[in-house]
């Protein structure tokens, strides 16, 4: 009986074995191989953000280009010991054709594993690699220029404080607000937009400042706003701090002030009442720039080893145009913020970046608002 | 410089720091009734988060922020029977469970909300609703006291009153002295008659009822949503703070403050003085090891001396 039990174990393990095996050898044989991509997120998807405007990109670009293309999905979700054995077990697989990732955190996963798998596409957005010396040739990255954007937000977040039509706020002082997670080249970034943005209103705006230390602590967030609003006199913050930053649209209704969003339509994902104060978000536009980079590998014309900065002018982001936008910002404002815009677009005007700037210079744009 | 000192002898700044230091007290007090009773209640910071999530779900599912909060305080209860279901019934090591828990908060807050909303990160599709704020009748009148005492939300009062009945229940009944009793050494209390198993039980529940104040609190009053990790660490700020204050509620009240008041002159400092966020950061931590030497250098001494008597 043992005897019989252990053939017939061999004998299944064989045949799983060899339907395995033939498995692989089918995908090849197609006639019409379509362009098969993993996306691979380092969360998880739902978070209305991100991870759900990436997923957003390969829905549209599948709805594009139909058979084209395959995609999966791959939810790594926030334990970071799995980002690296997920790439590597996608990388060995060898079927899929291109693997995307983003974010700044899977930067050092990729530094990684890319090298290993000369052949393997990648993807990466929001960060990019160092491509000194023609260092990874397979990885095409995206950068969005959320200094434009934020430009936008600053000038937008300048004319409110001190415009007398609106009800929220003190015209009489200059002073607006600022909210970030942890201070990395990407919110410094964001700072640095807002800042040029809202000194090309109002010379002599001040910019209140606040770290939140991380992305999720949404109490602590609510507690720097409202020390921004009640102790400082900020009419209107930025939020630049994934869920903490949700705490100053939260700090914001309590005090009848205004938040601006980051990333998403945060005034969508709040819904009623929270929406009315939030006058609009400066929006990074994943999906738009995912879907561009399918239809350029499609095409053939990706350009891999080399990062791409998507600005205004190519959709990457933008300021959300909203019923609570039309509603709360009066109209000259309106037309202002998109005159800006078309000359950011056209460009006529020309916004910092805090990419290869010193600490110290960060330091001391920052120190010209206080 | 002259501002953030003007900003923090205000009587709005203590405002402030009664409101940053009500989830930490409730967290620090339910850390003394477990630890007075002999079991470390690491799983807090899970108990917390739990709490934040069911208070919103049902306050939004009944239209009362009172059922909320009472699901709240019944979920946390649960999950303190649980964690000593857990250590006394199956003799798990308590740190182990605590942080068993802690992990099954953190994911399973997420996948509830998911399924509740089909959002991961915050509830802000469900129409939770929030716990009132109130004026105190006699005190708001009194100058400076009242801006500070007054209009607080209904949890911070119900933390302050905790304080004094966690204090009588600990110091004034027998309950308490069971308690204290079976923590101090479970076998004397066994040999007097003392059935140390439900006291530790009752203590745990207790306990998982006072974090479950805090959670709610994070969702209900502080905020007025859930939002994924919320609790940020504050189950275990509660935890340090019990060991600081000694494991007394009266200690709990004054680290907690101390602890408040850093963490709030954290928020001005930043906006005010040209140092670096990481370091304002740092303030509430350093002042709680710096008071955590404090107290045991002390605590030395005072034996050194009972010895040498």
């Amino acid at each position: 009986m043992k005897r019989l039990l252990s053939i017939l174990m061999i004998v299944v393990l064989i045949f799983s074995l060899v339907a395995c095996g033939e498995k692989g050898g089918e995908v090849g044989e197609n006639g019409e191989k379509p362009l098969k991509i993993a996306l691979l997120l380092n969360g998880t998807l739902g978070d209305k953000s991100f991870f759900d405007s990436s997923n957003r990109g390969l829905e549209m670009a599948k709805e594009k280009f139909g058979d084209k293309i395959e995609f999966k999905p791959v939810e790594m979700t926030t334990d970071e010991t799995k980002w690296k054995p997920t790439l590597y077990d996608y990388c060995d697989d060898g079927s899929w054709d291109v693997i995307i990732a983003g974010t700044w955190q899977m930067v050092e996963p990729l530094e990684e594993v890319a090298p290993k798998y000369p052949d393997q596409k990648f993807i990466l957005f929001d960060d990019t690699m160092n491509y000194d010396g023609g260092a990874f040739p397979n990885v095409y990255s995206i950068l969005f220029k959320q200094n434009e954007v934020s430009f936008l937000a600053g000038a937008l977040a300048a004319r409110i404080t001190t415009s007398e039509d609106m009800e929220k706020v003190n015209p009489a002082d200059k002073i607006i607000g600022f909210l970030g997670g942890t201070e990395n080249t990407t919110i410094d970034d964001f700072l640095i937009g807002y800042i040029e943005g809202a000194k090309y209103i109002e010379e002599d705006i001040k910019v209140v400042i606040s770290f939140v230390g991380n992305f999720y602590d949404t109490p602590k967030g609510k507690d720097l706003a409202l020390a921004q609003y009640q102790q400082n006199g900020v009419d209107i913050g930025f939020n630049v701090a994934g869920l903490a930053g949700l705490g100053q649209i939260d700090a914001a209704v309590d005090v009848d002030k205004y938040a601006i969003g980051v990333d998403s339509d945060q005034a969508v994902i709040m819904g009623e009442p929270k929406a009315n104060y939030i006058p609009a978000s400066a929006l990074k536009n994943v999906d738009n720039a995912i879907l561009r980079a399918v239809s350029l590998e499609l095409e053939g014309k990706l350009e891999y080893g080399k990062n791409e900065s998507l600005g205004i002018k190519e959709g990457g982001v933008a300021i959300s145009d909203n019923e609570y936008y039309q509603k709360i910002v009066p109209q000259t404002i309106r037309d202002e913020i998109a005159e800006l815009s078309d000359k950011i677009e056209n460009g006529e005007i020309k916004v910092d970046t805090a990419f290869g700037k010193t600490p110290q210079e960060i330091q001391d744009i920052k120190d010209s608002v206080r | 410089m002259q501002s953030v000192f003007n900003i923090i002898f205000s009587p709005d700044f203590f405002y402030d720091v009664l409101r940053v230091t009500t989830p930490i007290l409730f967290a620090t007090l339910a850390a003394t009734v477990a630890s007075r009773s002999g079991i470390f209640n690491i799983a807090l910071e899970g108990i917390m988060l739990i709490a934040a999530l069911v208070g919103v779900i049902f306050s939004a599912y009944f239209s009362s922020a009172w059922l909320g909060l009472l699901f709240a305080l019944i979920s946390g209860g649960l999950v303190g029977l649980f964690l000593g279901f857990l250590v006394l019934k199956l003799k798990t090591d308590a740190i182990l469970a605590g942080i068993a828990i802690n992990l099954m908060a953190a994911g399973g807050t997420i996948f509830l909300l998911y399924i509740i909303s089909g959002d991961r990160g915050v509830s802000s599709s469900i129409k939770s609703l929030v716990l009132p704020k109130f004026p105190l009748p006699v005190i708001k009148n009194i100058p400076i006291i009242g801006t500070i005492l007054s209009m607080q939300n209904i949890l911070t009062y119900v933390v302050l009153l905790s304080v004094i009945v966690i204090h009588i229940l600990l110091y004034k009944t027998p309950l308490g002295l069971k308690i204290r009793a079976v923590g101090e050494n479970p076998n004397a209390a066994e040999s007097v008659g003392i059935n140390v198993h439900k006291i530790q039980y009752i203590a745990v529940t207790i306990s998982g009822i006072l974090a479950a104040f805090g959670g709610a609190f994070l969702s209900m009053g502080y905020l007025s949503m859930f939002s994924n990790g919320m609790t940020a660490g504050r189950g275990f700020i509660g935890l340090a703070a019990d060991a600081m204050g000694g494991s007394t509620p009266i200690g709990a009240l004054l680290v907690s403050l101390l602890f408040g008041i850093a963490d709030s002159m954290g928020n001005v400092i930043q906006t005010g003085i040209k140092i670096p966020y990481e370091i304002v950061q740092m303030l509430p931590y350093i002042t709680t090891i710096v008071g955590l030497a404090i107290f045991s250098y002390s605590k030395k001494k005072q034996i050194e001396k009972l010895k040498s008597k």
